[in-house]
């Protein structure tokens, strides 16, 4: 059945309207505001389950002219990334009216999560390349404000800066990857950034993308964006930073939704780039952050830090799975993006619990909270047992497929392929550490100097205890979501029709075995827990100089210094730099243009032209030489004049007659701002400095040359009549304009946009004046 | 420059140069002319002025107001005309931008009638004028403000 554009329409549109309003809102009810963001989670959520069984592709036409169009494609994969996020939204907006009560700057806040929110679900039915990339990018900017909540703290700016760099460079990666996949999609499909028929005809486009040497490109170009979105390593290291952000951010954007927009993307086109390049780079990948996140997740000392590794290593684990070739890999991709998510936020919003309550974030000083936090304690279990994939949890049968997928890999590819599962299982066994250990803060012995703990509110633990119903509810019986969205989610990216099985083990087979392995190693290790921290922390620290936070700090300082060079370069104060660099840029540029064309160069036709303008030219070239050789600025000033005036006499006689007035009146004006400004220069000018003569004669030797050229080329149809521009302007001024004055009609109409364009400049050279003047004064001096 | 002979000859021509300007603007669309000529040459009529006499001259001597002093040229109140002069006209050179959307034609859209006027006879009525308006307020407003700040220093 098909979708209804105007619902999805409106669920994904309705959070952006609510995010416009909510400032407004902000001012009249105040922080009561997190009320209106649940009524529009919950529209946007059950608008959204009105769609449950349908697929297909709807488009309203956005810029036709580019092929781009606002298209929704509605599948499982789509449906449950969607519900998902809408879902998660009501009971994140209902937990953030308790734990943001008090706190400043609630209107930001709430249109920032709104606006999210309305991003995400963009992503999610985005069928358009571009409109894709569009909502991409704005879940990376709505992060970035999040992240930076605190806006007044260091640490806070360097985490959302962070964020902002790695996801929205990544997202640039995902735009050019969209280009070169069009470039492959344009001959083979029409709708060039149509993601539904690109998918529809995929063995069309990897074949042209093939035999064009583009389909390694394009698939490493995914991969990066969303190795930079979802965490993945070596672009990893922003997720920790982001935890500064407040609890119900973490929870929503940075376990729950935005950092599994790589991974939902890497299932949307993972049809299309299945293979043994994909396996290789995407699997590889995946596999590598499912270890190295459960490692730092078992060093980590803050229970947010520990969530946010953890969240890396799960991230790691959908993106692995998707890798995969074999179709156990999708099912385990989609059901675990379930599951993840649904454990995941779970345990963040008991983390916020933890730490609202009692005071702090820092694991070796909490312990046996199970006494002032029964019902968050029972949440955290249930979270935790899925998290670490014990039996009968959900997250064990999502792991388990994830297992089947990466065994049957190494079967088929056999030597170096057997890294796989081995990696697998040894991340899981770290997964397994420090789920125990996240659950320890509950069971285990209370340390001293933690101070009274109380109970927490109802509205905190609430949204928290939904989604242990969730993990239930999937823990029970698994078929229910596998037949109500699993399964449509993972025929969406697999290449074959696929079955999601989800069921206790009856017999002993590989997976089976790696399962038992990492459950029974990790349950072993666990007394060496603090020991076993201890060993790692050395291994790190050893490691510090090549930690990608360490290389990104190094690159960022670089960047600053470099362009700090280039700033002294080109921009060190005096206007006649500034000028040179404009100029000899515009003159490059100019020139570059002209070499590439191959017009080769112009003959100067000097046909018939009339005495008086030879002689009126004749006196300009006098006063341009005499100017350059003028003692004074007063005689240099006068004799500008005589030039400028020359050109305008020429202009009347090539009978321009609007040119000629402008150029009077521009002249006119230039010279009574000199008289105004004559007062305050230097009567003479300062002595001779042949080096800087030097270089302003090359400079004026470019400048005229690129002019002349320009002119020659422009005017070279003159004299076989009129162009074909000018034809047409001359035809259509009178009908289409309703003026007979071509050059006003053109300004004003045929090519208003330029003057629209020329006017905004000279508003803001206008403003840029009066603030550099008036304000100059005004602290800020360096 | 605040000499006599200046003064009197502002006096006379600065009155000229404004007619001047305005009818260069209203004829721009089908003769020589148009917002930018115009306005061009509206800033010199000022310019002169200022010259000539000061920046209060327009205030106290024109318009009979007592002038206020300011801290600072950024709040003159004449520079705040001259900045409120092109926001106005970045207003309305905006407004006729999208106005042609509202009627379902693409941007920038422009529309002409001929009506028939009494003592003027034919007359073509372009909306491009209105877009001549917003350009016209921007380049005296813009110019003007650059000129007097400037002009303080």
């Amino acid at each position: 059945m098909e979708p209804q554009i105007w619902i999805l329409l409106g669920a994904v549109g309705l959070p952006f309207v609510a995010a416009v309003l909510t400032p407004l809102l902000y001012r009249v009810v105040g922080e009561r505001v997190g009320y209106f963001g649940v009524a529009v989670a919950a529209t946007s959520f059950g608008l959204i389950l009105t769609q449950v069984g349908k697929e297909g592709t709807v488009s309203t036409s956005w810029i036709p002219s580019l092929d781009i169009a606002v298209r929704f494609h509605v599948d499982g994969l789509a449906l449950l990334f969607a519900l998902l996020a809408s879902g998660i939204g009501i009971l994140i907006f209902t937990y953030a009216t308790t734990y943001m009560h008090g706190k400043p700057d609630l209107g930001r806040f709430y249109m920032a999560l709104l606006a999210f929110m309305g991003s995400i679900l963009g992503v999610a039915f985005a069928a358009d390349l571009i409109l894709l990339f569009l909502f991409w990018e704005l879940t990376s900017v709505c992060s970035f404000v999040l992240i930076g909540y605190h806006t007044d703290e260091a640490e806070s700016q360097y985490s959302a800066r962070m964020a902002m760099l790695i996801t929205v460079g990544g997202g640039l990666c995902l735009l050019l990857g969209a280009i070169l996949l069009s470039i492959g999609a344009a001959t083979a499909v029409d709708g060039a950034f149509n993601l539904s028929t690109i998918l529809e005809n995929r063995s069309t486009v990897t074949e042209t993308l093939q035999s064009n040497g583009l389909f390694t490109p394009t698939l490493l170009l995914f991969a990066i964006a969303t190795a930079a979105k979802s965490a993945q390593v070596p672009l990893y290291f922003w997720l920790p930073r982001a935890m500064v952000a407040p609890t119900p951010v973490s929870a929503f954007l940075h376990s729950a939704t935005m950092v599994k927009v790589g991974v939902y993307a890497l299932g949307r086109v993972r049809p299309l780039f299945h293979g043994p390049e994909w396996t290789l780079f995407v699997a590889s990948m995946g596999i590598v952050t499912m270890f190295v996140g459960a490692v730092l997740a078992v060093l980590a000392r803050d229970i947010k830090e520990l969530l946010a590794y953890s969240t890396a290593s799960h991230l790691g684990l959908m993106v692995a799975a998707f890798g995969f070739e074999s179709h156990y890999g999708a099912e385990a991709g989609v059901f675990h993006l379930l599951n993840h998510a649904l454990f995941k936020a779970a345990l963040f919003l008991v983390a916020g619990i933890v730490a609202h309550q009692a005071g702090t974030r820092h694991i070796d000083e909490l312990g046996g909270l199970w006494r002032e936090l029964p019902i968050t304690a029972g949440v955290t279990a249930l979270a935790t047992l899925s998290m670490a994939g014990i039996p009968p949890f959900a997250g064990f049968y999502s792991k388990e497929i994830m297992f089947e997928a990466a065994w049957e890999t190494a079967q088929a590819g056999g030597g170096l392929a057997w890294f796989y599962p081995i990696t697998a299982v040894v991340a899981s066994i770290f997964t397994v550490l420090y789920s125990l250990r996240f659950l320890w803060l509950f069971l285990g012995d209370r340390p001293d100097g933690v101070g009274t703990v109380s109970r927490a509110p109802a509205m905190l633990s609430m949204p928290a205890l939904v989604l242990a119903g969730g993990v239930v509810v999937v823990s029970v019986a698994p078929d229910l979501a596998i037949d109500f969205i699993i399964d449509d989610g993972a025929n969406a990216a697999a290449v074959e029709e696929v079955h999601v099985h989800a069921k206790l083990p009856t017999h002993v087979s590989g997976p089976v075995a790696m399962s038992a392995i990492a459950l029974f190693s990790g349950i072993a290790i666990f007394p060496f827990y603090s020991r076993l921290q201890a060993g790692l922390n050395r291994a790190d620290t050893l490691t510090d100089r090549i930690h990608p936070t360490t290389l990104y700090d190094k690159f960022l300082s670089d960047t600053v210094r470099i362009s700090r060079n280039v700033r002294s370069a080109v921009h060190n104060g005096l206007i006649r730099t500034y000028v040179w660099w404009v100029l000899l840029t515009a003159c490059v540029l100019t020139g570059l243009g002209y070499a590439t064309a191959g017009l080769g160069l112009p003959a100067p036709a000097f046909g018939e032209t009339p005495l008086t303008i030879v002689l009126v030219l004749g006196v300009a070239v006098v006063a341009a030489v005499a100017i350059s050789t003028t003692e004074t600025h007063v005689t240099g000033v006068l004799t500008l004049g005589i030039l400028g005036f020359m050109i305008a006499i020429f202009y009347i006689l090539a009978s321009g007659a609007d040119l000629a007035l402008t150029q009077l009146v521009v002249e006119t004006l230039l010279l009574i701002i000199f008289l105004l400004v004559l007062e305050e220069m230097p009567a003479f000018y300062s002595d001779t400095d042949w080096s800087r003569i030097s270089r302003d004669a090359v400079l004026s030797l470019v400048v005229g040359t690129t002019t002349t050229m320009s002119v020659l080329y422009t005017a070279r149809d003159e004299s076989d009549g009129l162009t074909q521009t000018a034809r047409y302007y001359k035809d259509h001024a009178v009908e289409g304009g309703g003026g007979s004055n071509i050059v006003n009609v053109i300004l004003t109409d045929f090519r208003a946009f330029d003057t629209l364009g020329e006017s905004i400049v000279i508003v803001i050279a206008a403003l840029s004046v009066l603030v550099l003047l008036t304000m100059r004064d005004r602290g800020e001096t360096q | 420059m605040t000499t006599v002979m200046t003064r009197t000859t502002a006096r006379v021509v600065v009155p000229i140069i404004l007619v001047v300007a305005i009818s260069l603007f209203l004829q721009g669309h089908s003769h020589p002319g148009g917002g930018f000529i115009g306005g061009v040459l509206t800033v010199a009529a000022f310019a002169l002025i200022y010259i000539a006499y000061n920046l209060d001259y327009l205030e106290d001597g024109v318009l009979g107001r007592e002038v206020e002093k300011e801290e600072s040229i950024g709040e003159h109140r004449t520079v705040a005309a001259y900045r409120r002069l092109f926001m106005f006209g970045l207003v309305v050179l905006v407004a006729s931008t999208f106005s042609g959307m509202l009627l379902g034609d693409p941007v920038l859209s422009q529309y002409h009638r001929s009506i028939h006027l009494p003592l003027f006879g034919e007359i073509e009525l372009a909306s491009a004028l209105v877009f001549d308006v917003g350009i016209f307020c921007i380049v005296v407003g813009g110019l003007l403000t650059v000129f007097s700040v400037v002009g303080a220093e």
